[in-house]
């Protein structure tokens, strides 16, 4: 059987037996259900409104429930010394690392695939119809998007304790859109050896809000003069192809830099 | 002659950095041959642990090389034909034994098939049968460490190398884990490992390696160790009552109305007899008494400790 596969199957179990991420399901439902409350716009308002919060809520707690499980993976083995046993079989420490992050993603496409079952059985109580492909595109986009976090959260891991490198990749995915756009925004008005800060910033932080297609996702579709109109197009195939190359390369060279720190590590 | 299945040169392991530089193994060098069992023997912190991380390449060695099989210590080559059981034992909490089992038989290149007819007779034979499908957060500390020989032995390994063997077993735990190693080492399978139980190390190896502030005190087989281990004891009664100035030699204790003398050197003891009767003793009785390795192992750590005060 295959080592890295193995590992994987453990931090799945082990995700799924802790019941974390049921009780973040449930909570972020609960608050999503809140939204049913509002009877202020219109039948037509009340979707979107739904369909918009609810993709945020199910964004951000999947995102921290990733960061959260991969930054924690290695602290805890070493802390409980269950990582003697493991290494001590014929396993490489990349491989073991690889195994750690094929679990955290299988353990975030299981938390996604829980938000999303809420979700689509919100929408289809709610009606207005779903647009697959773009639907599609999203929740790709999105597990890229974890996957960024998921090995940015090793990486910290290694680098600091844990509490720390939750708290900084928490920051991290909280606040990355935010500081995108504010770097664009100040570029003009700041001196020339700043702005080449900036730049080097732009390219070597990586634009989560580029594997965020909700806002497409929820006003797909506009009603104009009385018919309904498809607003937003799936993404094009060479769209897709460049942003999985872009969360790919900085997914890759996150890993490296963690698998870096970790064979450098005595346990 | 074949290589030796572990074989340490001139190994040197470090913590830490700057002042802070603790060197714990100072230039250890051993080898243990196919089929041989050693025991590791060492007080706390005299750099067993550090020794056997290395060997299993948790820990990078700051000069002197490890190799198992021929293979660089750390390697994943190395670690095919090995069992490890570390010092401390813990698992996955929220796995059960028999999941446990499976991953680390797997990791090790057990088929499923294999695992699904070696896990249950393994379980029974540490002592675990029934608890195939119990979580780990249910089991004791001494369930733990059963769980962890039981994962060293899983793909029934050639070298075994076990830190702090039977640490929080009870007397029944050590028991079976004793028929267990007698089993292994009966099979021809080399094992190596430390342990604080050093009547355990007794019956179990063919040689000791005793390690004291990270250097290797002694090397001995167990049973050329345990020669020079017996003490001839010499109970006597002398007329003066106090022992004259020549007997001092003896180191002779008073012994209720009598006196009583310890000779460990065999070749000592006539000429200790005759001593007595030249000072008119009475010989009330001898009796030859073996001291445990334990009590070999707190003395020579009491005269190096002595050795570095003086």
């Amino acid at each position: 059987m295959n080592a890295a596969w193995l590992i994987a199957k453990s931090v799945l179990i082990e995700a799924m037996r802790r019941r974390e991420i049921y009780a973040i399901v449930l909570v972020s439902t609960v608050i999503i259900g809140a939204v049913f409350t509002v009877d202020f716009f219109g039948l037509e308002g009340i979707v979107k409104f739904y369909r918009e919060i609810a993709l945020q809520v199910m964004s951000v707690a999947t995102s921290l429930t990733v960061v959260v499980l991969a930054a924690r993976q290695l602290p805890r083995e070493f802390e409980n010394r269950t990582i003697y046993p493991l290494l001590a079989k014929p396993v490489s420490r990349a491989r073991f690392l690889t195994g750690k992050l094929l679990g955290v993603m299988l353990a975030a496409a299981f938390c996604f695939g829980l938000f999303m079952s809420v979700y689509l059985a919100g929408a289809l109580y709610l009606g207005g119809g779903i647009p697959w492909a773009l639907f599609a595109q999203y929740v790709y986009l999105q597990m890229l998007q974890f996957l960024v976090l998921a090995t940015l959260a090793f990486w910290l891991s290694m680098l600091m304790n844990l509490d720390a490198a939750i708290t900084l990749g928490a920051l991290f995915m909280a606040t990355s859109s935010v500081v995108s756009n504010a770097m664009v925004f100040v570029y003009d008005f700041v001196a020339p050896p700043a702005q080449v800060v900036l730049r080097v910033l732009n390219v070597a932080v990586p634009h989560l809000e580029l594997f965020d297609l909700s806002e497409k996702a929820v006003h797909s579709e506009l009603e104009m003069g009385g018919v309904r109109q498809q607003f937003w197009q799936p993404l094009g195939l060479d769209t897709m192809l460049s942003l999985t190359l872009y969360g790919g390369v900085f997914a890759a060279v996150y890993f490296g830099c963690a698998l870096w720190c970790f064979r450098r590590r005595a346990l | 002659m074949d290589s030796p299945v572990i074989q340490v040169r001139d190994l040197v392991v470090e913590y830490g950095s700057g002042q802070k530089r603790n060197r714990a193994v100072q230039g250890i060098s051993f080898s243990v041959a196919d089929g041989e069992c050693v025991g590791f023997i060492g007080a706390n912190g005299a750099g067993k642990s550090t020794t056997m991380k290395t060997m299993m390449g948790f820990l990078f060695p700051t000069s002197g090389d490890v190799r198992l099989f021929g293979e660089p210590a750390g390697t994943a080559e190395s670690r095919i034909r090995v069992g490890y059981l570390p010092e401390v034992s813990l698992y996955y909490p929220f796995m059960k034994a028999k999941e446990l089992l499976e991953l680390y038989g797997g990791l090790s290149g057990l088929s499923r098939a294999e695992l699904k007819k070696r896990i249950p007779p393994l379980l029974e034979r540490v002592g675990l049968g029934g608890k195939a499908d119990v979580l780990l957060k249910n089991f004791s500390k001494g369930m733990q460490q059963r769980l962890g020989i039981a994962q060293a032995i899983i793909a029934d390994p050639e070298l075994l190398i076990f830190d702090e063997l039977s640490s929080g077993l009870d007397p029944v735990g050590r028991h079976d884990l004793r028929d267990v190693l007698l089993d292994l080492k009966k099979r021809g399978r080399t094992i190596f490992f430390s342990s604080h139980e050093l009547s355990e190390v007794e019956t179990l190896c063919d040689r000791v390696i005793m390690i004291h502030k990270g250097r290797i005190v002694t090397e001995a087989r167990v049973a050329d160790l345990m020669k020079p281990l017996n003490i001839f004891e010499i109970a006597f009664s002398l007329p003066a009552g106090e022992p004259p100035a020549a007997l001092a030699q003896l180191g002779a204790q008073r012994d209720g109305a009598g006196w009583r003398a310890s000779i460990a050197d065999a070749s000592l003891y006539a000429r200790a007899v005759a001593l007595l009767a030249e000072h008119g003793a009475t010989i009330t009785s001898t009796a030859t008494r073996t001291r445990s390795l334990e009590d070999y192992f707190i003395e020579l750590v009491r005269r190096d400790e002595a050795a570095a005060g003086a």
